[in-house]
C-alpha cells in the first residue's frame, strides 16, 4: 500500500514536472484574421498555409528573441466586416499577438483599420487589395500589405492592354462589391491618364450564372478589350458567356481568377486569358519557390502546382511573415508600435519568395509589392505561364 | 432567487463590466450582445407575442444603421439626434411594410419579409450615392457627451442601457392590455375579431413597434463600429436575430437575453470548430423548433411548475404571455368574485351592460326586433348555401335555429356576424344595416357568437381570454402600455370577473385556457360574449360534446341570459335543449326555412318531421 | 440582343419553375413547403458530380443515383422539419426546413470543398446560333426538360390514382384520412417528389453553372418567389409565372442594370402578393369558419 502510493506520487511529481512550463521561453503568437469558413475560405486556408510554412522555417532555425517560437492564431472573420473587428480585439487583447496578418475581403480589411491604430498593432495584408487599406491617411501607419495593391494593378492592367495589346477601347466588367469599386476607380484613373475612356463599365454579382447582357452591351459600345475583376466562378462564367455571344476579344484580368479552379471551370475557353499575379508556382522556382512546393507537398498532401489553390495566399503570406520575422528580430521586442517601427526601417535584406526585399516599407510607402513586381501571366494548355 | 432579484443581478453584472476590465474585446462583445437584445427584443413582440415570423429584420436594422450613419457623415448630427431619427425612419418604413404584407401569415408573410430584406440590400449596394455602395460609409464619428467623444467603456454603458430598456419596454407591453391582445390575436385571429378587434390594426402596431427596435439597434451598431458595409445586412443576419428569440424563448421577457448570450459567446467558445459555425446554428435552429418550443426561459420556467392554475398566479418572470389580469390600480375589493357557482342574475345583469358597445344605451326593450334578416341569399360555387330566407329574432327571447347538416345554419352565423358576406338580401341588426359590414364593426355594435369549435386564446389564462373581450378595442396608448400603465381599469376587471362567475368558471380564472376541459371552453366562450357587453348572442352548438348534467347546466345558464335580457340566437342538434329552452324556433332545410314558430308547433309540424325530426315508426 | 436574353431567360425560368412546382406539390398535399429546396437542387448538382464527373460512373447511372438521393433527402426533410410540426398548425416547419437548408449547405461545403467545379457536358461546349442569338445546346434543354417533366407531374396527378389520392390529402387530410388513404405516407411522396424536381434540376443546371454548394441558395428564393407570383395552389399558373420570372429577370438585366435584377424581381413579389395573394392561377381562398 505504502509502495503503491509512493510510486503514484513519483509518477505525479514527474508528470508535473514534464508539463511544467521549463525553461522553454513563451512563444511568440501572431495572428490571422481571413475567412476561414464560407465562400472565400479557400483563400483563408491558402494564406494560413504560407504563413504556417514560413513560421515551421523559422522555428526551424531556434525562433525568435532567444529561442521564442512563433505560435499561429487563426479566427474567421465570416467576410464579415463587423466579425473582422472583434476578432481583430480578440486577437490582440486576448492572445496577445504581436501582429495580425490578413485575408482576402477589402471590407473586412477596411473596417479593421481604425481597430489596429486604437490597439497599436501591427497587420500585414496578405491579400485584399483595396488601395485604401494601406493608403488610409493615418500617421503613424500600422497597416502593411505584401499583396497587389489595386490602384498599381490597375496601373499594371492598364499599361499592358495599351502598350502591349495595344487596345484604345476598353470595356470594364466587375464584380459588384469593394474590390470592385476599388478597380473601377483605378482602371478609369489610369486609363484617363491615357486619355482613354472606358467604352462601358459593367457590373455582376458573386453565383451570378451568365454575363451575356453585360458582355453584350460592350460588343456593342465597341470595345476591343475586357477588363475584368473577377473571383474565378464569375470569371469562368464571363468566359463562358463571351463564347456563348461569340465575341472574340482578349480579357486582361485582376488576379481573383486564380483563387479557384479557372482552368476547370472553362476547359479550354480559358486559353489565352491574361492576368496578373505577384507570383507563380509553375514553371522555375527559385530555392524559396522548391522549399515551399515541397513544404506543401509534405505538409498539404499539394501534389503539384496546379494542385495549389488561390497560390498568391501562400506567396504572400509567407514573405509577408518572414519580413514580420525579421523586424520583431530588428525591434528586439514584440511591442507593436517598435514592431511597426523596425518594419518601415528594415535593415535586414530579405531573399524572398517573390523577390528580394530592400527596405521593403517606408513610412510613405505601405505596400512591399509595386507594379514592378507584378507578373503578367496567361492561361495556356490549362496551366499558367507567364507571358512573353 | 425570485425573478426580481434574478434581473438586479443580471443588472448589476452588466453594470461593473466596465469597471472589471479594459479589455476592449470583451467589452466589445458584450456590447454586440446590447445591441442583439434590443433587435431582438422587438422581434420579440412581433413573432412571440403577435406569432408573426419576419425574415427580413437584418433590412430594418440596416435602415435604421445607415440613417443614423448618414445623418452623422452627411447631416453632421450628433448621436443624439441620429438615434432618434433612425428609430423615427425605421418605424416608418416599418409601418409601411406591416401595412402592405400584414394581411398575409405564414409562408407569404415570410416571402414578404425576405423580398423586403433583399430588396433593402440590393438597395445598399446600388444606390452608390445614398449608401456608398458596397463600399460603404466610413468615418462615422463617435458619440459626444457634452462635446467630449464617448470612450468605449462610457458607449458600453448607452448600449447597456438601451438593452435594458428595450427589455423593460417589451415586459410592460407583455403585462399590458396591448400585449393581450397581440397574443389573443395570434392565437385566434376568428375569436379576436369577433369580440371588436382589428387583428390588422394590431399585428401593423407591432410590426411597427418591432421595426422601431430595429432600428434603433441599427442606430446602435454604426455608432459602435464606424463603419457600415452592406456584407452586414444579409438574409443570414435575419435567420440570425429570429434565431436569437427563438432559443432564447419566444414570447418570454428574459428569452432574447439570454439567446443574444448565447449566440454572441457561443462561437467565441468553438474558435476549433469554426468550419462548423453554420452547421452549429442550423442544427441550434432544428433543436429550438424541437425541443424548446418556448426556448431556453421557457423550458426552465416549465420545470418550475408554472403551468398549474395555482402556480400560474405568482409566476416566475419567464412565463410566457401575459399573467392573468395583473395591472396597476384594481383594489383588493374587486379581486374577491373569484368564488366558487354562479350567483344568479345579478352577475349577467352587471357583466353585459352595454354602456360600451358602438350601439349607444338604452336597456334592450323587450320582444322588439333586433334581428332581421329579409330574403338572404349565399351560394358557394354552384351550391345554394341559403335560399331566401327571411328571419325575425325578437329581444329577450331565445330563438333557436335547427335543421340537418348542410341546411346552412352555420353559414346564417356567419353571414349575421360579418364572417362572410350574403349574397342576397338584407340583414339588420338593432334596426341598422350590417350585411356584408366586417366581423368587427359587428362586434362592436353588440353582437357576439360562438364557434362550432371553440376558438379560444389558448396560451392566455381564462381570466385573461375574458379580459380581452370587456376591454375589447379599448387598448389604450401603446405609449402608455411600454411605459408600464397599460393595466386594466377596475371596472374591465369587475366585469371579466363577473362573467366568469355568471358562467361558473370563476375558480379557473388563472388556469391557461387550453388546459380548460372540454365541456368549459364552450362556457369560456359565452364569458366572453357576455364581457364584450353583447346584446345578441349567437350560440353555435353550444351543446356539442357536453354530458346530461353539463347539458343542464348550460339550459339554465341560457335562462338565465334571457332573465337579464339579452337575446340568444341558438344554433343546436340537440332537440330536447331546443324544445325545452326555446321561445321560438326556425327550421332549415337545403337553405329554406320550411318551419317556424312555438317549440310545440315546430314539433308536430310535417315538413320538419320529415326532413329533420323523423316521423314515428 | 432580345432574342439572347429572351432564351437565356426562358431557359433559367423553366427551371424556376421546375423548382417552384416542387413548392406546389407538397403545398398542395400539406400546406407546407421545403424552405431548403434550392439547397435540394444543389443536393442534386453535387450528387451527380460525385457520381459522375468524381467518381467516374456512367451519366445514367449518375442520373439515376441523383434522383435517389434527391427523393431520399425529400423523405428526409419531411420526417425531421415537417412531420413533427404538422398537426401544430403553426408555420414552424418553415424554421425547421430552413435549419435543414444550412446544415446541409455547410455539410456540402465540408464534404464537396468550397470551390466551384465543372460538371462536364456535351451540350455545354460550343454554342449553337438560334435567330442571331448564341445559345448553348444545354439551355435549349432546360426547358424541354422541364415543360415534359411539369406535364407528367400534372398528368400524374390527374390521371393516376394515386396522384389523386395525394390531391384528396390536400382537400382534406381528415377525410381522406378516414377514406383509407395514408396520409402521413402521401406527403412524405409528396416531399420525395418534389425534391426529385429540384434535384433533376440541379442535373440540368450543373454544367451551365458550376457545381458549388452555395449555388442554390438564390435560386430556392426566386422559385419560391415563382411559386407565389404563379399561386401556391396553381400548376398551371407556376408553368407561366416560372417563365415571366425568367424572362423579366433577363430583360431588366440586359436593358436597365444587373443590379436592379433582384430588386425588380423581389419587388414583382411584394406587389404580387399585396395585390393577389394567391397568385394568378390561384383563387380567393374562402375562410372557413
Amino acid at each position: 500500500m505504502r509502495r503503491g502510493l509512493l510510486t503514484l506520487l513519483v509518477i505525479v511529481a514527474l508528470a508535473a514536472l514534464a508539463g511544467a512550463p521549463t525553461a522553454q521561453p513563451a512563444p511568440i503568437k501572431v495572428g490571422l484574421a481571413a475567412a476561414v469558413s464560407g465562400g472565400s475560405a479557400a483563400s483563408g486556408e491558402a494564406i494560413k498555409r504560407g504563413l504556417q510554412i514560413a513560421i515551421d522555417e523559422v522555428n526551424a532555425r531556434g525562433g525568435l528573441l532567444g529561442g521564442r517560437k512563433l505560435e499561429l492564431v487563426v479566427r474567421d472573420d465570416e467576410g464579415n466586416p463587423q466579425k473582422g473587428v472583434t476578432i481583430a480585439r480578440e486577437l490582440v487583447e486576448r492572445e496577445r499577438v504581436a501582429a495580425v496578418f490578413g485575408g482576402l475581403h477589402t471590407t473586412v480589411a477596411l473596417a479593421q483599420v481604425p481597430v489596429w491604430h486604437e490597439l497599436a498593432t501591427p497587420y500585414v495584408g496578405t491579400w485584399a487589395a483595396g488601395t485604401n487599406i494601406t493608403r488610409n491617411g493615418k500617421k503613424p501607419n500600422f497597416v502593411f500589405r505584401v499583396s497587389a495593391n489595386d490602384d498599381e494593378v490597375d496601373k499594371f492592367l492598364v499599361r499592358y492592354a495599351a502598350e502591349r495589346l495595344k487596345r484604345g477601347r476598353p470595356g470594364l466588367l466587375l464584380e459588384n462589391t469593394a474590390w470592385g469599386q476599388s478597380n473601377e476607380a483605378g482602371l478609369t484613373k489610369w486609363f484617363g491618364e491615357r486619355s482613354v475612356k472606358a467604352v462601358g463599365i459593367e457590373k455582376f454579382n458573386w453565383n451570378d450564372p451568365d454575363m451575356s447582357p453585360q458582355l453584350l452591351r460592350l460588343k456593342q459600345g465597341g470595345a476591343d478589350v475586357v477588363m475584368l475583376v473577377a473571383n474565378a466562378p464569375e470569371g469562368a462564367q464571363v468566359v463562358k458567356s463571351k463564347a456563348k455571344v461569340g465575341w472574340d476579344v482578349p480579357i486582361v484580368s485582376h488576379w481573383g481568377i486564380s483563387g479557384g479552379r479557372f482552368a476547370e471551370l472553362t476547359g479550354e475557353l480559358s486559353e489565352g486569358v491574361v492576368f496578373v499575379q505577384t507570383y507563380s508556382f509553375f514553371g522555375k522556382q527559385n530555392a524559396r519557390g522548391e522549399a515551399v512546393l515541397k513544404a506543401l507537398r509534405d505538409r498539404y498532401g499539394v501534389k503539384g502546382p496546379e494542385d495549389v489553390t488561390a497560390p498568391v495566399g501562400t506567396a504572400n503570406a509567407y514573405d509577408a511573415l518572414h519580413l514580420v520575422a525579421l523586424a520583431i528580430e530588428q525591434a528586439k521586442s514584440t511591442d507593436g508600435a517598435k514592431v511597426r517601427d523596425a518594419l518601415e526601417e528594415l535593415k535586414a535584406e530579405y531573399a524572398g519568395l517573390i523577390k528580394t526585399y530592400k527596405h521593403p516599407f517606408t513610412s510613405e510607402q505601405h505596400d512591399a509589392l509595386t507594379e514592378r513586381d507584378y507578373i503578367m501571366v496567361v492561361w495556356k494548355g490549362g496551366k499558367i505561364v507567364p507571358v512573353q | 432567487m425570485t425573478p426580481a432579484a434574478a434581473w438586479l443581478v443580471v443588472a448589476a453584472a452588466a453594470a461593473v463590466v466596465p469597471l472589471l476590465t479594459a479589455n476592449t474585446y470583451y467589452l466589445y462583445l458584450a456590447m454586440t450582445i446590447g445591441i442583439l437584445v434590443v433587435v431582438a427584443g422587438g422581434l420579440n413582440v412581433l413573432a412571440g407575442l403577435t406569432g408573426q415570423i419576419s425574415l427580413g429584420h437584418a433590412g430594418l436594422y440596416a435602415i435604421g444603421a445607415y440613417t443614423a450613419a448618414l445623418a452623422a457623415t452627411r447631416l453632421g448630427l450628433g448621436f443624439w439626434t441620429a438615434l432618434p431619427l433612425a428609430v423615427v425612419v425605421t418605424a416608418i418604413i416599418g409601418a409601411a411594410v406591416a401595412l402592405a404584407a400584414l394581411r398575409l401569415s405564414g409562408p407569404y408573410l415570410a416571402m414578404v419579409t425576405i423580398a423586403f430584406g433583399i430588396i433593402v440590400e440590393g438597395a445598399l449596394v446600388e444606390w452608390v450615392a445614398l449608401t456608398g455602395g458596397p463600399g460603404g460609409i466610413f468615418d462615422i464619428p463617435k458619440p459626444r457627451l457634452a462635446g467630449v467623444p464617448l470612450a468605449l467603456s462610457r458607449y458600453y454603458w448607452l448600449v447597456a442601457a438601451a438593452a435594458a430598456l428595450a427589455l423593460l419596454l417589451t415586459r410592460n407591453l407583455a403585462r399590458s392590455a396591448w400585449g393581450r391582445a397581440l397574443v389573443a390575436v395570434r392565437d385566434s385571429e376568428l375569436a379576436a375579431e369577433s369580440l371588436g378587434l382589428f387583428a390588422y390594426r394590431v399585428r401593423t402596431t407591432a410590426f411597427t413597434l418591432s421595426a422601431a427596435f430595429a432600428g434603433a439597434g441599427g442606430a446602435l451598431f454604426a455608432f459602435l463600429n464606424g463603419y457600415l458595409s452592406p456584407d452586414s445586412f444579409t438574409l443570414q443576419t435575419s435567420i440570425l436575430f429570429l434565431l436569437t428569440v427563438l432559443f432564447g424563448g419566444l414570447g418570454t421577457v428574459a428569452g432574447p437575453l439570454v439567446g443574444a448570450v448565447a449566440l454572441v459567446l457561443l462561437p467565441e467558445l468553438m474558435h476549433q470548430f469554426v468550419e462548423y459555425r453554420l452547421i452549429l446554428y442550423g442544427s441550434l435552429l432544428l433543436l429550438s423548433v424541437y425541443f424548446l418550443p418556448r426556448g431556453v426561459v421557457g423550458a426552465l420556467a416549465r420545470r418550475r411548475g408554472v403551468g398549474s392554475a395555482a402556480a400560474g398566479a405568482a409566476a416566475a418572470g419567464g412565463s410566457p404571455g401575459p399573467r392573468p389580469g395583473r395591472g396597476p390600480g384594481p383594489p383588493p375589493a374587486t379581486a374577491a368574485p373569484a368564488a366558487a357557482g354562479p350567483r344568479g342574475g345579478d352577475f349577467v345583469e352587471r357583466a353585459h351592460r352595454p354602456e360600451h358597445t358602438e350601439a349607444g344605451g338604452g336597456p334592450a326593450v323587450l320582444h322588439a326586433v333586433v334581428l332581421q334578416l329579409t330574403g338572404v341569399t349565399k351560394s358557394f360555387g354552384g351550391v345554394r348555401a341559403l335560399d331566401g330566407v327571411t328571419l325575425a329574432v325578437r329581444a329577450g327571447t331565445i330563438h333557436s335555429l335547427i335543421g340537418p347538416n348542410g341546411a346552412g345554419k352555420t353559414t346564417l352565423v356567419n353571414l349575421v356576424s360579418g364572417f362572410d358576406r350574403p349574397d342576397g338580401g338584407t340583414i339588420e341588426l338593432f334596426g341598422e344595416p350590417v350585411g356584408g359590414r366586417s366581423a368587427v364593426r359587428i362586434a362592436r355594435r353588440g353582437l357576439a357568437r360562438t364557434f362550432q369549435t371553440p376558438q379560444l386564446f389558448e396560451e392566455l389564462a381564462v381570466l385573461d381570454n375574458v379580459l380581452v373581450a370587456a376591454t375589447g378595442p379599448r387598448l389604450g396608448w401603446l405609449a402608455a402600455a411600454l411605459a408600464g400603465a397599460g393595466g386594466d381599469a377596475a371596472a374591465t376587471r369587475a366585469r371579466a370577473d363577473d362573467a366568469l362567475a355568471a358562467v361558473g368558471l370563476g375558480e379557473w380564472a388563472a388556469t391557461p385556457a387550453a388546459d380548460l376541459p372540454f365541456g368549459h371552453r364552450r362556457r369560456l366562450e359565452i364569458a366572453r360574449a357576455l364581457a364584450a357587453g353583447a346584446r345578441v348572442l349567437m350560440l353555435d352548438e353550444p351543446a356539442a360534446g357536453l354530458a346530461p348534467a353539463e347539458i343542464e347546466a348550460l339550459d339554465a345558464l341560457l335562462s338565465r341570459l334571457r332573465a337579464a335580457g339579452l337575446t340568444v340566437v341558438l344554433i343546436e342538434h340537440h332537440v330536447e335543449l331546443v324544445m325545452a329552452i326555446s321561445d321560438r324556433v326556425t327550421v332549415l332545410d337545403e337553405g329554406r326555412v320550411i318551419a317556424e314558430g312555438a317549440p310545440a308547433a315546430v314539433q308536430r309540424d310535417p315538413a320538419v318531421l320529415a326532413a329533420y325530426l323523423g316521423t314515428p315508426a | 440582343m432580345l432574342v439572347q436574353l429572351a432564351v437565356s431567360g426562358l431557359a433559367l425560368g423553366s427551371m424556376y419553375g421546375l423548382v417552384a412546382l416542387g413548392y406546389h406539390m407538397t403545398w398542395a398535399t400539406s400546406r407546407t413547403l421545403n424552405f431548403s429546396q434550392g439547397h435540394v437542387v444543389m443536393v442534386g448538382a453535387v450528387v451527380a458530380y460525385a457520381a459522375h464527373v468524381a467518381g467516374g460512373w456512367p451519366l445514367a447511372a449518375a442520373v439515376a443515383v441523383t434522383l435517389l438521393a434527391a427523393a431520399a433527402f425529400g423523405l428526409v426533410v419531411e420526417r425531421i422539419a415537417v412531420r413533427p410540426f404538422f398537426r401544430a398548425g403553426s408555420p414552424v416547419w418553415l424554421l425547421a426546413t430552413i435549419a435543414l437548408g444550412i446544415i446541409v449547405e455547410n455539410v456540402a461545403m465540408l464534404a464537396f470543398g468550397k470551390d466551384a467545379r465543372a460538371f462536364p457536358s456535351a451540350l455545354a461546349l460550343k454554342p449553337v446560333f438560334v435567330l442571331g442569338a448564341g445559345v448553348y445546346p444545354q439551355e435549349l434543354l432546360l426547358p424541354v426538360v422541364g415543360v415534359a417533366l411539369m406535364g407528367a407531374t400534372q398528368l400524374f396527378y390527374h390521371r393516376t390514382f394515386y396522384g389523386r389520392q395525394l390531391k384528396a390529402v390536400a382537400w382534406d387530410s381528415e377525410a381522406a384520412g378516414l377514406m383509407g388513404i395514408d396520409v402521413p405516407r402521401a406527403v412524405a411522396v409528396s416531399y420525395a417528389l418534389s425534391s426529385v424536381l429540384a434535384g433533376v434540376a440541379g442535373l440540368l443546371l450543373a454544367p451551365l453553372l458550376n457545381v458549388s454548394p452555395t449555388m442554390g441558395t438564390l435560386i430556392g428564393l426566386k422559385a419560391f418567389a415563382v411559386a407565389i407570383i404563379g399561386g401556391l395552389t396553381s400548376a398551371a399558373g407556376i408553368v407561366v409565372a416560372g417563365f415571366l420570372y425568367g424572362l423579366v429577370e433577363a430583360l431588366v438585366a440586359g436593358y436597365v442594370s444587373t443590379g436592379a435584377r433582384e430588386i425588380v424581381g423581389f419587388a414583382v413579389v411584394i406587389a404580387m402578393l399585396i395585390v393577389r395573394p394567391w397568385g394568378l392561377g390561384g383563387a380567393r381562398p374562402a375562410r372557413r369558419v
